[in-house]
């Protein structure tokens, strides 16, 4: 559980990053995720109920 | 996924040596288990003498065989012999795994018996007994009502009392340790006893199977974007930092941290500190939602089943959460005079946690095509391979998958009498499983060095990690739960 003297410390580590906006690749895997997942919610939940009822009750 | 904790040496993968690595170990030590259990149905009682605790209030009788066959024979001994089966399957394994053999028996002796005791502890009647009629069976009058479980919670605080009060015992017991092994092993031979459930109820089972797949879906394809976006844009977190943070968060722990930022090509240090800050949340959460659920979700157990899937990281916190959530809500349960078949709310976090874990390999690789595509193209020659995905595939899958089938099989084609002996079968590995799982509970404990969080400059990390871990996804993943397994109850008991 000690630390070795040769552990990275993550303040230094942290204190080099630079500012990244986002790019708009970023934006679109990000929004593309959620418009998907959203979509997929209503079809799987709808599919589900249709056609695995099992245990419901 | 993976369990190894702190900033430093156990943060990173498991070694590998001779080609072996932890997943497959754990599938030959847990199959080893399976097919000794099987040995009753060809009518050899190959695994009778396993021994563990029962409900008890006088020490001397505190622990028992698994089978009655073995019941005339001296519990002590069996005990020895117990301790003896599990040394000799993990020194195999820490011996293909390149560590040192005397070094390894010294700590795994003493993991061992501390979590044993802990476990033994946990099923004290005043501490474990849940229903009134067991209470006036044993005389009782008043019990905590915890369940036998709490054996686990007590291995998992006795092993985190020693990683920080005791720095030079937990040193010395890190090597044995060894929190994925034992979980995986248990999950290789959970698949049997899942699969017994299985054939007995196959509608329910691929219902629950369908609705696991569909809710890890949702949570890969939620979770990830948001607390991507809460790194990036409210943190201000660099990409190499935010999609590690992203997957570790999100989906499951330390194996995606690490598998994403492999994919992203990431400095591994990166996936070392996301990794440490996992496994310290993640015991959090083992010990904060099994109990939140048994408070709101009382009449809907495969809701907080799944829950527990979904919102705890690591297979070990994960799967464990599930088991202490199964004990709890069964025995308010079983006070109300509901006794639910045995297995299912373990079985279904298990399912949930292995089809997260599947799917690992596929998230990285598609981070790793947008990556190398738009934003850091590769240089030519060190292009994207669809192996990746397989490198990645967590193999103990395989042997969970593997137990489940042939246990499915057998049980399908069965009289109901010889389901009878599968289920006894089972019942013998499940010693065992329950026994991996307390071994996990004392080393998951022993590896949150809860120190970690005064480091200077983690404040900012964690600060992402609990508002993104406390203010959404535990939420989103009890919605998500909720959608899709409100209204679907265990089957009842006998």
């Amino acid at each position: 559980m000690s630390a070795s003297n040769d552990k990275p410390r993550i303040g230094e580590e942290l204190g080099k990053m630079h500012a990244e906006p986002l790019l708009p690749i970023e934006k679109k895997l990000i929004a593309w995720s959620l418009i998907l997942g959203i979509v997929l919610l209503v079809v799987l939940i709808w599919t589900g109920n249709a056609s695995m009822p099992f245990g419901k009750g | 996924m993976a369990q190894h904790a702190s900033t430093e040496d156990r943060s990173v993968p498991a070694p590998r040596t001779r080609g072996w690595s932890e997943d497959w170990l754990a599938v030959v030590a847990g199959a080893a288990v399976f097919v000794l259990a099987l040995g009753l149905l060809f009518g050899s009682n190959l695994l009778g003498w396993v021994t563990g605790p029962r409900t008890w209030l006088e020490i001397g009788k505190s622990v028992r065989p698994v089978s009655s066959a073995y019941a005339q024979v001296d519990a002590l001994l069996l005990l020895l012999v117990t301790y003896a089966f599990v040394l000799a399957l993990m020194t195999a394994a820490a011996a293909l795994l390149g560590m040192s053999i005397p070094k390894f028996i010294a700590g795994f002796t003493l993991l061992y018996w501390l979590s044993y005791l802990s476990w033994v502890l946990g099923n004290y009647a005043y501490i474990a007994v849940t229903t009134p009629a067991e209470m006036q069976r044993l005389g009782l009058g008043w019990s905590l009502r915890l369940t036998g479980e709490f054996g686990y919670v007590l291995a998992l605080l006795i092993g985190l009392a020693i990683a920080n009060l005791l720095p030079t015992a937990a040193r010395w017991l890190a090597e044995a340790a060894r929190a994925e092994l034992f979980i995986k092993t248990a999950i290789v031979i959970l698949g049997g006893t899942v699969g017994v459930k299985a054939a007995e109820q196959l509608g329910l089972a691929s219902s629950i199977m369908w609705r696991g797949l569909a809710a890890i879906i949702e949570a890969y394809l939620i979770y990830w974007a948001v607390v991507y976006f809460v790194a990036r844009k409210w943190f201000g977190f660099s990409r190499e930092w935010a999609a590690p943070l992203a997957s570790g968060i999100s989906i499951c722990g330390v194996s995606a941290a690490i598998a994403t930022a492999g994919a992203i090509r990431a400095r591994p240090i990166v996936a070392v500190m996301v990794s440490s800050l996992v496994v310290v949340f993640a015991m959090v959460e083992l010990l904060i939602l099994p109990f939140a659920a048994r408070s709101f979700l009382g009449e809907e157990p495969l809701v907080a089943a799944a829950w527990m899937g979904l919102a705890v990281k690591t297979d070990g916190a994960a799967v464990a959460s599930g088991a202490i959530t199964e004990a709890l809500l069964y025995g308010d349960a079983a006070a109300r005079g509901v006794k639910y078949s045995a297995g299912w709310l373990v079985g279904t976090t298990t399912t949930i946690k292995i089809f997260i874990d599947i799917f690992i390999g596929v998230w990285a690789f598609i981070l790793a095509y947008v990556w190398t595509r738009h934003i850091e193209p590769r240089r030519p020659g060190d292009s994207l391979r669809i192996g990746e995905i397989w490198e990645r595939f967590p193999k103990f899958v395989l042997g969970f998958a593997a137990t489940f089938l042939i246990v499915l099989v057998i049980g399908l084609g069965s009289s109901a009498d010889s389901l009878r002996t599968v289920n006894a079968a089972m019942d013998q590995a499940n010693v065992l499983r329950q026994l991996f799982f307390v071994l996990t509970f004392f080393s998951i404990g022993l590896q949150s060095d809860l120190r970690l969080l005064w480091q200077e400059g983690i404040a900012r990390l964690a600060a992402v990690y609990v508002v993104s871990l406390f203010g959404f996804v535990i939420w989103v993943g009890l919605l998500i739960s909720w959608l899709f397994f409100s209204g679907i109850k265990p089957p009842i008991a006998g």
